[in-house]
């Protein structure tokens, strides 16, 4: 009794408290972009644009533990229909994948150090070193 | 061609077969439109399905391709959908409206319609990235319906040509054959003999059954008539034969003439009584009847008059031959048809000479041979027709009474009379003209009628010599010599008269007048006045 108690608890907290659960699509703080929408995004992270809004290279980070819940996320595609992807465009060379970091940390260090660089993350663990651009709910 | 022609108005078989056929062939060019306008539609859905079929397949790709605007991977696409023979050319556009990527296989061919899909991003179904133009290829499409147009049309003509068989080989085994058959029979059938015609096994309760039954049926009627007919005819020689010998063997001549009064047909009697002899052939040489006929011949136009009084028949009693041998026949004429009369010549000589002498007997006094009273009156009656035609003519009336007659009867008897009579009727008679006319009217009373006579002096010249020749005695049998003499009263008729009766009394009176005067003398009628010859 007190376990289903307790699940409900966390159900409700879960509810209560999005945020915790969401993903931040975050950038540089110093690189001036306030914001970033949800399609641009998709744009970027998909190899469709390789600019920021405010016009210079976009780098997307992929974080790999989170990759797969980021892109249910985003387009609603999971992984493996992402991996296909990319692999179909490997034949042309004309897109690349983003680049592969293992954890939160190093993005958040690839971010502090490149203003053109575009990750994500728990939105829990934002810092203030970034700025977030895009809140993903889940 | 010609003969193909004559086959067909010749042969039942053919023209119904052809017939049907041409109405299948007429279905069939229809159905045949028709299949092959269906069946293009049918491929043109097929194709339309198919392209749809191939778009889908490819849309993945197509969708990455224009979603990064990558060229190459979109022209793999483009290559990809044009390596299907069905695809005549592809032309991918990005929303902007500039083309990604395009390409087209062969020839151009006809136009035909085009197929276009939007392709959407392949993570947001409302963006549409870019937009497939793809062209079936119609001469693909063509050459498919060409090919199954070819099937049906094959299929088709296979058809026809069994049903036409089909046709032929019906029409002669239910149709041709029996009316052959009963054709055949029908031209060897003796129907005189009673027989009948057969239907042909197979066909007795149909419609060449039926046909049959009533041919047979005509034929009953026919044959019946036939000989109602030769019933008729046999009638009809018998009632000839017996009018032929009627006519060949009757004693009064038959005979027909034609419009212009030629004998055409006469019996054995009438040549015998025209003298016509029986050689001569009357069809080939008609004799004008006229020319049969010395007296009382009717004239050709009399012939076909009508008669008044509306009976057909018409009589003449005409003469025939010599007067010496004069024979007399009545012909009696009826019409017979246009322009045709028929005939009846009875010999009427005997007859018509006992009459003549019977006539003759009636006019004559027996014992001198002179006209009678009764002729007197008749030549009286002739003459008074005769004077009121010619008035102006003089004819003299001579009264004669002899003198004392009656002694000569009482003394010498009444042969002597007699003879005294016949006497004194020579002398007058033979002192006439042959128109004039001496009768006696009784007893010893005589009269004369000089016709034409004008003239009183021819008179007395006429009475003079009768007076001269009247002193000649007549010997009597016993011997005997008597002589007579004669009063004679002269009357002229047309001058002291213009009634002959009146003239008669005058004539009677003058004649006592030359009695008074001293018989043996003679006296003219005159108002007042009697002259004296002597």
């Amino acid at each position: 009794m007190n376990r289903v108690r307790a699940s409900l608890f966390v159900l409700l907290l879960a509810t209560a408290l999005p945020a915790s659960a969401d993903i931040a699509v975050v950038v540089n703080k110093d690189s001036g972009i306030s914001h970033v929408s949800r399609s641009d995004a998709i744009n970027i992270f998909m190899g469709r644009y390789r600019k920021l809004p405010n016009g210079h290279l976009a780098l997307p980070i992929d974080l790999t533990p989170l990759k797969a819940r980021f892109y249910r996320a985003l387009v609603n595609k999971d992984l493996a229909t992402v991996n296909s992807y990319w692999a179909r465009l490997v034949f042309s060379g004309e897109a690349s994948p983003p680049q592969q970091l293992k954890n939160e940390a190093e993005v958040l260090e690839l971010i502090s150090n490149n203003a053109n660089t575009l990750g994500y993350m728990d939105s829990a663990h934002v810092t203030s070193d970034v700025h977030v651009v895009l809140i993903l709910g889940e | 061609m010609c003969r193909l022609l004559n086959l067909f108005r010749t042969r039942l078989a053919l023209r119904a077969t052809a017939a049907i056929l041409l109405i299948v062939v007429i279905l069939g060019v229809i159905f045949l439109a028709l299949g092959i306008y269906l069946r293009t539609l049918s491929v043109e859905r097929e194709q339309s399905d198919r392209i749809q079929e191939l778009l889908t397949t490819v849309e993945r790709t197509a969708q990455v391709g224009c979603f990064l605007g990558d060229a190459k991977l979109t022209q793999e696409v483009v290559d990809g959908l044009l390596s299907n023979d069905i695809v005549s050319s592809v032309t991918v556009r990005v929303g902007s409206g500039a083309v990604l990527a395009s390409g087209s296989s062969g020839s151009g061919g006809p136009a035909s319609t085009a197929i276009s899909r939007v392709i959407y991003s392949p993570f947001d179904a409302e963006d549409a990235v870019c937009n497939i133009k793809l062209l079936p290829d119609q001469q693909q499409i063509d050459a498919l319906v060409n090919k199954a147009s070819l099937f049906i049309a094959l299929a088709l003509a296979l058809q026809l040509t069994g049903i036409g068989i089909c046709v032929v080989l019906v029409v002669v085994r239910f149709v041709t054959r029996p009316i052959t058959s009963i054709s055949h029979r029908l031209s060897e059938l003796e129907a005189e003999t009673g027989q009948k015609l057969k239907a042909p096994r197979g066909n007795r309760g149909d419609e060449i059954g039926q046909l049959v039954v009533s041919v047979n049926a005509m034929i009953d009627n026919l044959v019946q008539s036939l000989g109602e007919e030769r019933r008729l005819r046999l009638e009809r020689e018998i009632e000839e034969r017996r009018y032929r010998a009627i006519f060949d063997t009757v004693d009064a001549g038959l005979f027909e003439l034609d419009d212009g009064g030629r004998i055409r047909v006469a019996n054995p009697a009438f040549r015998r009584l025209f003298d016509i002899p029986l050689s001569h052939d009357l069809t080939r040489e008609p004799l004008l009847l006229a020319s049969c006929i010395s007296e009382g011949a009717p004239e050709p136009s009399e012939l076909f008059e009508a008669k008044a009084g509306g009976r057909d028949e018409r009589q003449w009693e005409v003469g025939i031959g010599d007067e010496a041998l004069r024979r007399w026949v009545n012909l009696s004429l009826s019409p017979l048809g246009v322009g045709r009369l028929q005939g009846v010549a009875q010999d009427i000589t005997a007859r018509k000479e006992a009459s003549d002498a019977a006539e003759r007997m009636a006019v004559t006094d027996p014992l001198t041979g002179l006209g009678n009273r009764r002729g007197f009156e008749r030549r009286l009656a002739v003459m008074s027709r005769h004077h009121r035609l010619y008035p102006e003519r003089r004819h003299a009336l001579l009264m004669l009474d002899f003198d004392h007659f009656k002694q000569i009867n009482d003394t010498y008897g009444h042969h002597a009379g007699d003879r005294v009579l016949r006497r004194v009727g020579g002398i007058l008679a033979n002192l006439i003209r042959q128109r004039d006319y001496v009768a006696r009217l009784g007893g010893d009373e005589f009269v004369v009628l000089l016709e034409g006579c004008a003239d009183r002096d021819d008179v007395e010249r006429l009475l003079m010599r009768f007076m001269e020749q009247l002193q000649t005695p007549v010997r009597m049998r016993d011997g005997e010599e008597v002589t007579v003499g004669a009063s004679v009263g002269i009357a002229m008729l047309g001058l002291d008269t213009d009634d002959p009766q009146q003239a008669l009394q005058y004539a009677d009176m003058a004649m006592y007048a030359a009695k008074r005067a001293g018989r043996s003398t003679w006296r003219f009628h005159e108002s007042g006045r009697v002259a004296d010859p002597s």
